[in-house]
């Protein structure tokens, strides 16, 4: 077939552009995936003080401003080679966890439901949030608005503001929190248990009780074999504030676990020259395209991986939630750490996530510390390099700096959660349109099919570029044997 | 299905005191991404604008509120409730026009949908999300207008504006004390 070679510099209009190449007999042969770059970050902020930069990350995303606040906050502390006090940490994970059932609250009901509760082949127009309110009733709907008011209101509080929290600094807190205020998030806490739990019931009652679902989860249109990353506590267990990070392999055998710090010695990166963003991967296995399996370094780092590098989940009814859910779609394995590896369960790994960080709140909520006004350590000398990483809703996300003696930053380098997934999901578009051209021709529900597809990542391009608008706009190019277009589809675009 | 507890009922209620005729300006952008300030600089000058007007005796209306927001979607339209009227202002690329152009727009007419920031990738356009609202109950407001900048550069990391959208801010920001006049 011919090779097209896609021009780097090309502008990309601001959305995703996904270019389809056949071969003679009219099947899929290559898929590239290319998203706009936002460049420059490093640059803009060399010369700021780092302890500045928990306040400036929130303005690299509209979506998840908190973990980069949270991992630049981490960073910072480390900058200083400064240790928080216990209440800051507190309610730090407290504001955290708030924002996780906020985030996945948002990304079940308005990205997953429209491809679960209202259906893949539903007309576009009822495939948004409208859609799964109209089917879930507005009972529903309500809870859903009442969870994100809530755990709003819970992130300013602790934050200072809604959504764009500004109360973190080197060594913990600026301000602690009143025993009123913590009544008021104790019964949000509640609340949203008894919400995540609910939620889990509507997942059991829509999706699994539907057979076309259930294959939707495990059928082979949406799954790949990677390996898995995400942060564990000394236990082992699932956690999203603080913890090492683990990796396993798609058998479930351990790779490694090693200190955030240390990201540098397992994470490398690959450069395809179609796209500016870079393909992580795992440098001790090295790059070998864009494959699966246990010789290929390419891994996720998602909700669904989180579940699968872990050992349990520390809150109980999380736990119990986490093994229905290992028991219902993975394989026994005999001893080896269980693995799913359909691309769609990433939906229902989200589910356990949100109850698991509505139990955290919980728990945190009720330490006798949480109301101590001892939120911040005296910083005393500094150390001039800090690595901070927290388990972004969209994966593992780290922030590194490097300053002068005075806290000025001299460089820079992040790693955000969807960069890690870039080449799965790349894999993951393939994947489904292989499924779906065949013999030069193109199934109707195309577009939607290889939305789901990396829709389920929840990918987070606003961290690498200005916040992309309404749904995902996409244009997908199918190409010929011949490099010639044979068709292009537009959505939302 | 779980029914041990049901909404509050308080979910879509603000802080904001619903009356009739209250308005609110929401600039829209991300102050560090070059012309994607455009809409923060643009309720800014709103704001002293609407500041330097002598007060009108016997003007019942509340006064307007000007707001400065980096959200779209769902999180937007939560802080549209209470409101009867708003006023949303954002950067703007599509190439059709010259760079600077400033135009009125329905919220349910961007081009192309590769318009700033009312709608979220992550959950829904604004005008599903007030839909969604409507449907909850909530008191969005009904009358939701739009006032866009024709913009060059947003995916660069710079807070300076090129020219063209820097000689806008004003006329933008008359437009949209035109409006809330109107």
């Amino acid at each position: 077939m011919t090779r097209i070679t896609i021009d780097p510099i090309t502008r990309l209009e601001g959305h995703g552009k996904i270019e389809i190449f056949l071969d003679d007999a009219g099947e899929v042969s290559s898929t590239a995936f290319q998203v706009p770059e936002l460049r420059g970050f490093e640059r803009f902020c060399v010369g700021r003080p780092v302890e500045e930069m928990p306040v400036l990350v929130n303005r690299i995303c509209g979506v998840c401003p908190e973990a980069h606040h949270m991992a630049a906050a981490k960073a910072a502390d480390a900058v200083y080679g400064v240790v928080p006090p216990r209440t800051a940490l507190l309610l730090r994970e407290l504001l955290y966890s708030a924002f996780f059932v906020a985030d996945h609250t948002t990304h079940f009901y308005a990205l997953s439901g429209p491809d679960f509760i209202v259906g893949p082949d539903a007309p576009v127009a009822e495939r948004n949030l409208l859609g799964v309110l109209q089917r879930v009733g507005s009972d529903a709907g309500g809870r859903v608005i009442e969870a994100r008011r809530r755990c709003h209101r819970v992130v300013e509080i602790i934050g200072g503001r809604a959504v764009h929290p500004c109360t973190s600094i080197p060594g913990g807190m600026t301000k602690g929190i009143t025993a009123e205020e913590r009544d008021e998030i104790r019964d949000t806490a509640d609340r949203m248990v008894d919400f995540a739990a609910f939620s889990l019931e509507l997942f059991d009652t829509l999706i699994l009780g539907n057979p076309g679902y259930v294959e939707m989860l495990t059928g082979d249109t949406y799954r790949h074999e990677t390996y898995s990353m995400g942060l564990v506590d000394g236990a082992g267990r699932l956690v999203l504030y603080d913890g090492r990070v683990r990796v396993v392999a798609p058998d479930g055998e351990l790779h490694g676990e090693y200190d955030p710090a240390d990201y540098a010695d397992w994470i490398a990166e690959h450069v395809e020259p179609w796209t500016y963003l870079k393909f992580p991967y795992l440098r001790k296995v090295g790059w070998r395209g864009f494959v699966d399996g246990k010789a290929s370094g390419v891994y996720s780092a998602t909700p669904l991986a989180r579940l699968n590098v872990s050992d349990g989940i520390a809150t109980p009814r999380a736990q119990e939630a986490r093994d229905r859910f290992f028991a219902t779609l993975a394989p026994p394995t005999g001893g080896v750490r269980p693995q799913v590896h359909g691309r769609l369960a990433m939906h229902w790994a989200r589910l356990v996530e949100l109850l698991y960080a509505a139990e955290r709140m919980a728990e945190l909520v009720a330490d006798p510390e949480i109301t101590s006004d001892h939120v911040r350590t005296r910083v005393d000398g500094i150390v001039g390099e800090g690595v901070g990483t927290v388990e972004a809703p969209r994966g593992t996300l780290t922030h590194h700096y490097r300053t002068d003696a005075q806290g000025v930053i001299t460089w820079v380098n992040l790693i955000v959660g969807t960069t890690n997934n870039y080449a799965p999901i790349t894999m993951s578009v393939d994947r489904a349109a292989r499924a779906l051209i065949h013999g030069g021709a193109v199934e109707q529900g195309l577009l939607n099919r290889i939305e789901m597809a990396f829709r389920a990542y929840d990918p987070c391009f606003g961290c690498a570029t200005h916040s992309l608008p309404g749904e995902m706009p996409l244009e997908v190019t199918i190409r010929g044997a011949d490099g010639a277009v044979i068709d292009v589809r537009r959505q939302h675009c | 299905m779980c029914a041990a507890s049901t909404a509050d009922p308080a979910a879509l209620a603000t802080s904001v005191e619903a009356r009739p005729g209250r308005t609110i300006v929401v600039g829209l952008g991300n102050p560090i991404l070059g012309d994607d300030a455009a809409g923060w600089l643009v309720a800014d000058a709103v704001e002293a604008g609407l500041a330097a007007r002598p007060a009108r005796g016997g003007d019942a209306r509340p006064p307007v509120v000007v707001e400065r927001l980096a959200v779209g979607g769902l999180t937007l339209m939560e802080h549209l409730v209470g409101y009867s009227r708003a006023v949303l202002v954002d950067a703007l690329v599509t190439g059709a026009d010259p760079p600077g152009t400033v135009r009125r727009r329905r919220l349910d007419s961007l081009p192309g949908r590769e318009a700033g920031h009312v709608d979220s990738a992550h959950d829904a356009t604004l005008v599903t999300a007030l839909e969604a609202g409507r449907l909850l109950g909530a008191d969005v407001p009904d009358d939701v207008g739009l006032v866009t900048v024709e913009a060059v550069r947003v995916l660069e990391l710079t807070v300076t504006l090129t020219p063209e959208v820097a000689a806008a801010i004003p006329v933008a920001a008359a437009v949209v004390l035109e409006l809330l006049d109107a």
